[in-house]
């Protein structure tokens, strides 16, 4: 039996009515939810204030460099595949610098849970436009206003081939948990895009704001996740924001590929040398 | 077209008795990318290392699958070598251009076969006693057996009677290249367009042509190429986790894994960058797999990120840089040593670090095995540093000896040692400076693998005097490693005034080099730095000492080995460097002359 305090190092710190808050229980009532130990449970982050979870949440943690989460994971999935590997990255870190390997990992179907934390702004450094700060928005790098157009994880995801892509919001924190323990089940790549407020450097994107602009799948009436062409209109759609879970499939996930027996894991394999075997592999050179 | 000709450079070489068996010689194949070339000289490096010979080879080829010149040469010897010498005695060639260009590399009493079309036999004068064999490959493969590709299996048979070796042995090698893949009419159509090449060269060459080599008994040895090599030295130390990005030159260590890894329990992961490809291989090595990583050139300045995190949270990982052409794309099919000061200097922020540099194959081997138990030990990035000449190129050497590889994987604990553990502390400020390691899944030891200063929990730390601790802690794992690394090998005489300072690859020359030198009556020593860093300053420090004039030789530009000894050895002799940043590895001479320059 699990409970949230299994998963609890220390109080979080972020600045009050953070919306890392929000994934921070989320995640923990997703463990609890699948009563998954502590130590079962990898969770590596990126560089931004998404960073500071592993101080945080109680389990195995990899706090690696700016947007190099997915290969980090990758490895430690394709290792040892039994291990419970969630990654969290801010916006910055999922679709600027990570962005590359982000579609890699999702097109190459590994068994990670991927929540990007998406304030739509470059927080710990003070307020910079992020790759979903909004066209237009004065930050500190854009003084007259953002040039750029911002992109949209879930619908790149949709394009690259994911075979879990949901998006869920800070502020409705029982709806998040669910996705994220439905993509913790996911036998694949799982992506949890989460709207989530920064309320201190993006005073357009805030909990009411989000609150008027998003839309449940799951109430439009003959939605289907498993309909690629739907979870395309939804995610287009000009005036709301589609949260829950948009497109789901079956395909084999890349350790059932390329792993020669999941059940046996590289982490625990014997590495005694076996000398006539390579002995026979050395013949290939007489 | 023949006044063309460059005129050729009267070589100084240690001829060969020639009516006795011939005991060293190099052969070279020239012509176009997508002639086949390299084919041709894999397979006649194969032949004569079954006839029990010493090989080495060495390929200049373009960055380019088709049109340019190629060539390839085969020296071997029934003596022990490490390089090439200063000569071809035969050079089989595909178009007269290869001519040309090798014509100054030709022994006086070479042969040179081309299939040279409206080729007119040149003058005596501009031979120098070389001899010219207009040889028809194309023309006749189409002729004889339908397909221009048989031209290499026909030259292959004409090179096997020149040189009086027995037939059977290409037709062995030519039944295991073709057999599986191919089946039977093909090895069938091959061996004879091999016999009809035998004959074709009997016909037209004079019998005093030939260039009998003596019989050898073939005691245990290998033909393998320094990316075999480490690829080897890899699954025996139970490397199981591989993970890169294809970059010439360093691709075959990974191209040989793949189909190895799997059939041991491991996974060859080919990722989207090298930043990925380092990154992945930290991930896999903190998760408990023995990871590796193999690049070149780019590749390893993308790498140089994930470099410094492998430092800083202590996560053990093996990197192979084959080393090419820079700066940035610059040649990537051509050897150089022009990389060392990035791996021992680069990265944000100062961590500790270990560079190996195998100087033959078999150290290849070798050192690779060392660098798994090194990394696992003093849980640091070790480089596995090699140039094209030593990934690409094939040496013969000693079969290597598995039964006396040992895996020792250092402070990482067992789920048992854990058992009654309530505090574990990853990064425990210890003597020594190495922590104790767990992996994830395993009970009572949670931690985070943190790129952050941290404490020894791993927990996020900015106080000043953990700063401290945690930088001491980390810079002195290497303080008493020593004994772990390969001390540097002194070659030649004990007692010499000249001496030279080298890595790598260039041993073959350098040894030739000594060997000319002798001849010349000027004995020399060479000291073979085998771990880069950390610098054995011990070793040199005493070798300086013992020698009048030092010879610091590298293939780059700079002088980046001699930069490196004057930065870490104070005071310090003078240096005095021979440089080569040509496309071609040295060759001897390039060594001999500004020594012997030097004592005029």
């Amino acid at each position: 039996m699990k409970v949230k305090a299994s998963y609890h190092r220390l109080d979080p710190t972020w600045c009050n009515g953070c919306g890392l808050f929000g994934v921070f229980d989320a995640l923990k009532r997703a463990a609890v939810a699948l009563a998954i130990e502590p130590e079962e449970l990898v969770i590596v982050t990126g560089i931004g204030c998404h960073g500071r979870l592993n101080n945080y949440f109680r389990a195995y943690g990899f706090h690696g460099l700016h947007g190099r989460t997915m290969p980090v994971a990758t490895g430690i999935k394709l290792v040892n595949p039994g291990l419970q590997v969630v990654a969290v990255s801010g916006d910055g870190d999922a679709y600027s610098i990570g962005l590359g390997h982000f579609l890699h990992a999702l097109r190459k179907n590994v068994g990670l849970t991927y929540i990007v934390v998406d304030n739509r702004i470059y927080a710990l450094t003070q307020g910079q436009a992020s790759p979903t700060t909004d066209f237009g928005m004065v930050t500190m790098s854009t003084p007259v206003g953002s040039k750029d157009y911002p992109i949209d994880g879930p619908s790149l995801a949709l394009a690259a081939g994911g075979t879990f892509i949901a998006r869920g919001f800070s502020g409705e924190v029982a709806h998040l948990a669910s996705l994220i323990e439905r993509g913790m089940k996911h036998d694949g790549f799982a992506l949890i895009d989460v709207l989530s407020p920064c309320v201190t450097h993006n005073k357009l994107n805030s909990y009411d704001w989000y609150k008027k602009h998003i839309l449940h799948v799951e109430e439009v009436p003959g939605y289907s996740p498993r309909a690629k062409a739907k979870a395309w209109e939804a995610l287009n759609d000009p005036e709301k924001i589609a949260v829950g879970l948009i497109y789901e499939e079956d395909k084999p996930s890349f350790e059932e590929l390329v792993l020669p027996d999941r059940e046996k894991p590289i982490a625990s394999l014997d590495l005694k040398v076996d000398v006539p075997r390579l002995g026979k592999i050395m013949d290939g050179f007489r | 077209m023949l006044s063309n000709w460059p005129t050729p450079e009267a070589l100084e070489w240690t001829s060969q008795d020639e009516r006795s068996m011939i005991k060293d010689l190099a052969v070279m194949i020239a012509g176009k990318a997508g002639d086949g070339v390299l084919f041709t000289g894999n397979v006649l490096a194969k032949v004569l290392k079954r006839h029990g010979w010493e090989i080495v080879t060495s390929r200049d080829f373009p960055s380019n699958i088709r049109g340019e010149s190629t060539c390839y040469t085969v020296r071997a010897s029934l003596d022990k070598i490490y390089g090439l010498s200063d000569q071809v005695n035969i050079l089989l060639a595909f178009d007269c251009e290869a001519i040309l260009a090798h014509l100054p590399e030709i022994a006086a009493n070479g042969i040179v076969f081309c299939d040279g079309q409206g080729m007119t036999t040149p003058p005596p004068e501009q031979t120098l006693g070389r001899t010219f064999h207009r040889f028809s490959l194309r023309a006749l493969a189409r002729e004889q057996f339908g397909q221009e590709i048989f031209k290499n299996v026909i030259a292959l048979g004409a090179l096997s009677y020149v040189l009086d070796l027995d037939a059977s042995l290409l037709d062995g090698i030519i039944s295991e290249m073709f057999l599986k893949r191919k089946g039977e009419e093909v090895v069938r159509k091959n061996i004879q367009a091999a016999r009809f090449g035998y004959d074709k060269a009997r016909e037209i060459t004079a019998e005093t042509e030939r260039h009998p080599l003596a019989k050898k008994a073939d005691d245990d040895q290998v033909l393998i190429s320094g990316n075999e090599a480490i690829g080897l030295g890899a699954l025996a130390a139970g490397c199981r986790y591989f993970a890169a990005y294809p970059i010439c030159p360093a691709t075959e260590i990974w191209q040989w894994l793949v189909h190895y890894l799997p059939g041991f329990g491991g996974a060859v992961v080919q990722t989207e960058d090298e930043l990925a490809a380092l990154n992945m291989t930290l991930g896999a090595s903190f998760a408990g797999a023995r990871a590796m990583t193999s690049t070149s050139g780019p590749g390893a300045s993308l790498m140089m990120e994930a470099f410094s995190l492998a430092g800083m949270a202590e996560i053990p990982a093996v990197i192979a840089h084959v080393q090419r052409m820079g700066p940035a794309t610059g040649m990537p099919t051509k050897s150089q040593q022009g990389d060392v000061l990035q791996w021992i200097f680069g990265s944000h922020g100062e961590f500790p670090r270990i560079v190996l540099a195998p100087g033959t194959v078999g150290e290849c081997f070798e050192l690779t095995v060392r660098a798994f138990n090194l990394a696992d030990k003093y849980q640091c990035p070790v480089i596995i540093l090699t140039e094209l000449d030593m990934g690409q190129n094939f040496r013969t050497t000693r079969a290597f000896d598995f039964s006396g590889v040992r895996i020792d994987r250092g402070k990482l604990l067992s789920p048992g040692e854990l058992l009654g553990t309530a505090d574990f502390k990853r990064y425990e400020i210890t003597a020594d400076g190495i922590s104790p390691r767990s992996l994830p899944s395993w009970k009572n030891g949670v931690h985070l693998a943190e790129s952050l200063e941290h404490d020894e929990k791993g927990y996020r730390d900015e106080d000043p005097l953990n700063r401290r601790r945690m930088m001491e802690k980390r810079m002195r794992k290497l303080d008493q490693a020593s004994p772990d690394f390969c001390a540097p090998q002194v070659w030649g005489c004990q007692k010499a005034e000249v001496g030279f300072i080298g890595f790598g690859s260039t041993l073959g020359a350098i040894l030739e080099a000594m060997e000319q030198l002798r001849a010349k009556s000027v004995p020399s020593r060479f000291l073979q730095l085998r771990t880069l860093w950390p610098f054995p300053a011990a070793e040199v420090r005493a070798f300086l000492a013992e020698s009048r004039d030092i010879f610091v030789v590298e293939h780059n530009f700079s002088g980046e080995l001699a930069t490196l000894i004057k930065s870490q050895v104070s005071p310090c002799a003078e240096l005095n460097n021979i440089l080569n940043y040509s496309t071609l590895p040295f060759t001897p001479r390039e060594i001999v002359e500004p020594v012997l320059r030097s004592r005029r």
